[in-house]
């Protein structure tokens, strides 16, 4: 009790919380903004916190991190762009129900519902993580790949309107991520003996140039609209605060189910927020009595996205505070600013700095306070954006796009991939290609890989994927989901035929 | 299938040709990729998993794609691709700014590069008033110049100089 109380007054000392709104600030902008992520964000908030107290430092880092969740959805719901890889899911009903004239009303669900999202995860955090955290870091490269082929079956969520489509798609994502230095024995492959392939094709530039360029290029197919001034977004810029507080409460199951889907994702090192919002997205649809309504501006495709990666939030905390192991890149930087301080993370940090780890949760819950409160205060202002001009905003959005992807490697060769990525996006999109399953395969392939080639270094033997019961579980897992996704499209092919048949 | 969907379609089945050409070129690489002693899979077996499920789904889609199209509907899409490419002449020119802006960005520099392609695209884009050409200005002043500073002096980023 005592160590709480200490943390306590650590983190909601007046100074420590005016840090705090800062970051929140810096995060939700930083994250709105095409190209720039959470980790960008962390990464230039790290020096600035040497001079502070540990606890003040990281809390600060936490507010960063907790409003850059939520930061993806300002863009991706009135761009129809993903401000960072985890809010891509977010753009599939978001952007549609922002088009629809209710953009005031796709904000409001993103941020209720990360809000919700990110204090289940700070519970389940309390509560579950010495026991989440050893069961996540017990899973060898078996399970991890038959979890990956488990991730990969959501493509069939993803795909559209074309199943085949939507395959060939995800091949293409993961043919891509073939590209560059081979991640184990770092080989050479498919170079071409250009330079600029490689370090192989960075999964932010794919990113930015798939969803981002395409999407703003094909806001100027219109030439006549265009001219004449046309804003981003029409209709009504209504946040309707508590309303939609109540339509985010009332879907409790996809709410909690989206949830905890991004805790434990979270709680697993090298997944996150990335994969967490595809994965909530995917059994939100599956377990709709609507699903055909997902992508066509459904509350629930929104609430199940963002509750997802903003639960990773947590999740991403469970094994850096019970075995020092960081999850993602950010959590890496949380841990990097502690040792800076000289505090040692491991399995004993919740005994020697009890104070510290109480703080974190402090500083978690208090983030997403912050967040909701400046998103409630602010939105007014954010939703401006839908009202200028796309004149004004496809050439600079454009130009955050290629600052965005500069500043990620400082590589001046990524700008040209950037543009023949956007272009190749932008073809792939004209011809009815789905673009997510694309990204999918991007960002699960080089985990894939690894994992396979892993688990068959450690043992040749190939029925180890099925004899441990993990994987097993997981591979089960897959092959259901498959047939729950052949059943659903041979059920609405049936309905298409009955409508089309005449009467 | 209709005549509105024909072009679609024949565009669909090209896309499929050219990538089952680099998928299938891509294999036969894969192939040559040396396998380590320290591994039953080389570097080039996932790539070849993905390279041959790639083409077995591409030589379906074609068959579905020949199938589907009309035989007289080849000849009828070429004059109908044109009227597309016609009616997206502004995607062609934003792409084409964006080229030019890409390559010349590392010899000029970020922040005349940025004003240039800013100030162009945007009134390419605007409608055609003293207003708008002030805000295009301004805007690309404040996007080139103004975020270059910001950058360099609060976050100790240096986006490209110049030669």
């Amino acid at each position: 009790m005592d160590a709480f109380l200490i943390g306590a007054a650590q983190v909601l000392a007046p100074t420590t919380l005016l840090y705090m709104l800062m970051g929140s600030v810096a995060g939700i902008i930083a994250a709105a903004i095409p190209g720039f992520t959470v980790t960008m964000a962390i990464v230039l908030t790290l020096p600035l916190t040497f001079a502070m107290e540990p606890l003040q430092g990281i809390s600060l880092m936490l507010a960063v991190y907790v409003g850059g969740y939520t930061g993806g959805l300002i863009s991706a719901a009135l761009l129809g762009i993903p401000g960072t890889p985890s809010s891509v899911a977010t753009t599939f009903d978001a952007f549609p129900m922002a088009r629809n004239g209710e953009p005031g009303r796709a904000l409001s669900l993103g941020i209720w519902a990360s809000f919700f999202g990110t204090i289940i995860s700070t519970i389940v955090l309390i509560f579950a993580a010495p026991p989440l955290a050893i069961f996540a870091v017990k899973l060898g490269p078996w399970e991890y790949f038959s979890l990956i082929v488990f991730a990969l079956t959501i493509v069939a969520s993803l795909v559209g309107h074309s199943l085949q489509r939507g395959l060939i798609a995800a091949m293409i994502g993961l043919a891509i991520s073939t590209i560059g230095t081979d991640p184990m024995m770092g080989r050479p492959r498919f170079d071409m003996g250009l330079e600029v392939l490689v370090a192989g094709l960075p999964f932010l530039v794919v990113l930015i140039g798939i969803f981002a360029i395409s999407q703003l290029v094909s806001e100027v197919e219109d030439a006549e609209a265009i001219k004449t001034g046309e804003k981003l977004v029409q209709g009504e810029i209504d946040f309707k605060t508590w309303a939609v507080m109540r339509e985010v409460l009332m879907r409790p199951v996809n709410l909690i189910r989206s949830s905890l889907i991004g805790v434990a994702i979270g709680a697993l090192p090298g997944a996150g927020g990335s994969i967490a919002n595809l994965v909530a997205y995917d059994q939100a649809k599956r377990g709709s009595k609507t699903p055909e309504k997902f992508g066509t501006g459904t509350p629930d495709g929104i609430v199940a996205s963002e509750a997802g990666n903003s639960a990773t939030a947590g999740g991403g905390l469970i094994p850096l505070i019970a075995l020092g192991i960081p999850g993602s890149a950010v959590d890496a930087i949380l841990m990097a600013s502690l040792m800076v301080h000289g505090i040692s993370i491991g399995p004993r940090l919740i005994m020697d700095n009890a104070d510290l780890v109480y703080g974190m949760f402090l500083a978690m819950a208090v983030s997403s306070l912050m967040m909701l409160m400046i998103c409630v205060l602010s939105m007014r202002s954010f939703l401006r954006v839908a009202e200028v001009p796309k004149w004004v905003v496809v050439p600079i959005v454009l130009v955050c796009c290629v600052v965005g992807s500069f500043a990620l490697n400082n590589r001046v060769t990524d700008l040209y991939l950037l543009g023949f990525i956007g272009l190749f996006g932008y073809a792939l999109k004209a011809l009815d290609y789905p673009l997510a399953p694309l990204v999918l395969g991007v960002i699960l392939g080089p985990i894939a890989e690894t994992n396979l080639r892993r688990a068959l270094m450690t043992d040749p033997d190939w029925s180890l994927f099925v004899t441990r019961p993990v994987s097993l579980i997981f591979l089960i897992a897959a092959v259901l989901s498959v047939s729950w996704a052949i059943r659903g499209i041979m059920k609405s092919r049936k309905q298409t035929e009955k409508t089309e048949e005449p009467l | 299938m209709t005549i509105k969907e024909e072009p679609g379609e024949v565009a669909r089945l090209l896309s499929y040709v050219v990538l089952l050409a680099v998928s299938f070129g891509l294999f036969l690489e894969a192939h040559t990729i040396p396998t380590s002693r320290f591994e039953i899979l080389g570097a080039g077996a996932f790539p070849m998993l993905v390279h041959g499920t790639l083409i077995t789904l591409l030589v379906i889609a074609i068959a579905g794609s020949v199938r589907r199209i009309p035989g007289d509907a080849y000849g009828r899409v070429s004059a109908q691709i044109m009227d597309w490419i016609r009616a997206r002449r502004l995607v062609f020119a934003v792409f084409s700014f964006l080229a030019i802006y890409l390559w010349f960005m590392p010899v000029v520099g970020y922040p005349i590069a940025t004003f240039a392609f800013l100030a162009v695209l945007q009134i390419t884009l605007a409608p055609k008033t003293r207003k708008s050409a002030a805000i295009a200005i301004t805007l690309a002043l404040i996007f080139s110049f103004g975020l270059n500073w910001l950058f360099a002096e609060v976050f100790n980023v240096f986006l490209p100089r110049g030669l």
